[in-house]
């Protein structure tokens, strides 16, 4: 049995290996990007999946940037990537997930946390797409991880650029270009078997892949950006597809709007975003898909400030006598900033007349910033992130009711703690992190916040990663 | 009704596409506007001054087509040179030589006279 589960974690250690050694070029974050671009994967990304500036515009002109002189890409620009992790917090197992199947949800090691394949690029002339497949290890399931398919186009109004395009995503966020929102928040990673605070706001992933959304967005002088999408249950109907493989346990009621606004500004390599985004959903109580619903209104702000690094000496030449070995590109000293901070009103409308809610509405606010810095050596990038994050709401001692481990022994969803990461990149494919989460408080509490006994320190925990992208 | 307008959305989505697509060009004018609009006018922009949208953002300049002192000497050379093996940020493409021809031939057309008849209005003044 054991020598079977050996054989497996070796097979699977053996494959990844081969594919970083396929000869793909030197492409990584989605390196099918890289591909079709014909451009080094750093053009678009601080240390992957956090974008630069022309990685947003990338993003925004809808994937299609290509380097072919067809209006399609051929081979179809396919990608690949595997998570290998380790876990340490208190509370986990010492098993092999996916490989033990009785503690699957708790092991430390997870091989794979994560495999996922991408379609990242060009479908045809100006409709691109980033489309994930991904196989959860932890939960041993395939399911279509974050879409998002693009049509863009530019022109000229009031004498300035307009991008302007159409998206259709599976999740709330993941169609933005600033990582100060939800879904490509930093942390890019985090253990899928480690304890988390029990309370989240709607906005901040607990839609990802239950919804489907069509929206159009401009963005005016490389200042304004503004985004309105609309969304509708992935559950079934048109949008069915887009949540394949996910269970929908939160049903949404009818069209759900998304809106953003963000402006962007730069000062020499200085580039400042300050941005809101929000959303409105209607809810039905877990388990039920009809009958009255739960109202959540989101609002958020966030702020981003990026530093693109000294241009190099050589760098300043005029472009005319530079040549291919100095391109203008970032400088080594890359320096990003996020900040959000979230409002979501909650008004349990239909939970707590069944009585699942000890008050008629309650509140969320959510707060998080971080601050990154990445070095881009000869030996690779290296670098790391210090962030802090609280959540805190009204007391509700139904909604966060006490349970060993994931309880609330006041009924406060109140969190705060820290999180420190070190990432290196010795080549382009590959990222070891090291990441620490401190919790200083956790579901309400500092010391036996569940009513068992258990601190929140005992949520504190270490993660490991080696990300390969091929 | 939702269903309705959810696949009016859909098919827009989907079916502009085609409308967008550029078609065969009659000409080689046309067909090099179109590898233009399709493969420049990101970076160097609508009207050629290098100013496009994805301009703001490179820490390098691109090229602006509409200054007269890009067109001395042999630019045509240059821009054949710089399109098969790239230069800065600019990857190389992998168009045909006739692809090339064309916009060579759409920017010397569009821009270059742009140039030569702002030149001469100047110096008619």
């Amino acid at each position: 049995m054991i020598r079977n589960k050996l054989g497996k974690v070796f097979f699977l250690l053996i494959v990844v290996g081969l594919l970083q050694l396929l000869p793909l070029n030197t492409a990584q974050a989605v390196p099918s990007f890289a591909r079709q671009t014909g451009m080094q994967c750093n053009e678009c990304h601080t240390i992957f999946p956090e974008l630069t500036p022309f990685g947003r515009i990338f993003k925004l002109g809808g994937y299609v940037l290509s380097k072919s002189g067809k209006p399609y890409e051929f081979p179809p620009p396919l990608a690949g990537m595997a998570q290998i992790t380790y876990t340490d917090a208190k509370g986990l197992t010492s098993g092999v997930a996916p490989f033990d199947s009785t503690n699957r949800a708790t092991d430390r090691i997870n091989l794979p946390q994560q495999l996922s394949l991408f379609y990242g690029g060009r479908i045809y002339d100006n409709v691109g797409a980033f489309v994930q497949g991904t196989y959860d290890g932890v939960s041993n399931k395939v399911f279509l991880d974050i879409t998002d398919i693009r049509y863009s186009n530019n022109t000229i109004v009031g004498d300035k650029n307009l991008i302007y395009g159409l998206t259709l995503n599976n999740s709330p966020t993941a169609q933005d270009v600033w990582n100060s929102t939800p879904a490509w928040r930093l942390p890019s990673a985090s253990s899928g078997v480690a304890s988390t605070p029990a309370a989240g706001t709607i906005i901040d992933g607990a839609l990802d892949q239950q919804v489907g959304g069509i929206g159009a967005y401009v963005f005016w002088n490389n200042l304004i950006y503004l985004e309105g999408t609309v969304y509708r249950t992935a559950r079934n109907g048109i949008t069915q597809p887009l949540g394949a493989g996910t269970t929908t346990d939160q049903v949404v009621d009818g069209a759900v709007p998304y809106w953003r606004l963000a402006l962007e500004q730069r000062w020499k390599n200085h580039f400042f975003t300050i941005g809101t985004y929000g959303m409105q959903a209607d809810i039905f109580p877990a388990g039920n898909t009809s009958g009255p619903t739960d109202r959540f209104t989101d609002i958020a702000f966030d702020a981003q400030y990026q530093f693109m690094g000294t241009i190099e000496p050589e760098q300043m030449q005029e472009h005319t006598q530079m040549d291919n070995e100095h391109k203008a590109k970032a400088g080594k000293h890359i320096i990003t900033a996020h900040a959000t901070w979230i409002h979501e009103d909650q008004d349990w409308k239909a939970s707590f007349l069944a009585g699942n809610t000890a008050n008629h509405s309650d509140f969320l606010n959510t707060f998080r910033m971080n601050l990154n810095y990445y070095y881009r050596s000869h030996m690779g990038d290296i670098g790391g992130s210090a962030g802090y994050f609280s959540t805190t709401g009204k007391t509700d001692p139904l909604l966060y009711s006490s349970n060993p481990g994931d309880g609330s022994r006041t009924g406060s969803p109140n969190s705060n703690g820290f999180i420190l990461e070190a990432d290196y990149l010795p080549w382009e494919q590959t990222k070891i992190s090291l990441q620490y989460i401190i919790y200083n408080k956790f579901n309400g509490a500092h010391s036996n916040y569940d009513g068992f006994g258990r601190n929140a320190s005992d949520n504190n925990t270490l993660y490991a990663l080696a990300w390969f992208m091929f | 009704m939702k269903k309705i307008l959810m696949c009016t959305a859909v098919s827009i989505f989907i079916g502009i596409t085609p409308f967008q697509a550029k078609g065969d060009a009659g000409n080689e004018n046309d067909k090099g506007k179109t590898l233009y609009t399709d493969k420049c006018q990101f970076c160097h922009g609508m009207r050629g001054d290098g100013k496009g949208p994805a301009a703001e953002p490179l820490l390098g300049h691109p090229v602006d087509f509409t200054d007269s002192k890009f067109w001395q000497g042999n630019a045509e050379v240059k821009i054949e040179d710089t399109i098969k093996q790239g230069k800065e940020m600019m990857p190389a493409f992998d168009l045909t030589p006739a692809d090339i021809k064309a916009i060579i031939e759409y920017l010397s057309h569009t821009f270059k006279k742009a140039t030569q008849n702002n030149d001469r209005g100047r110096d008619e003044k």
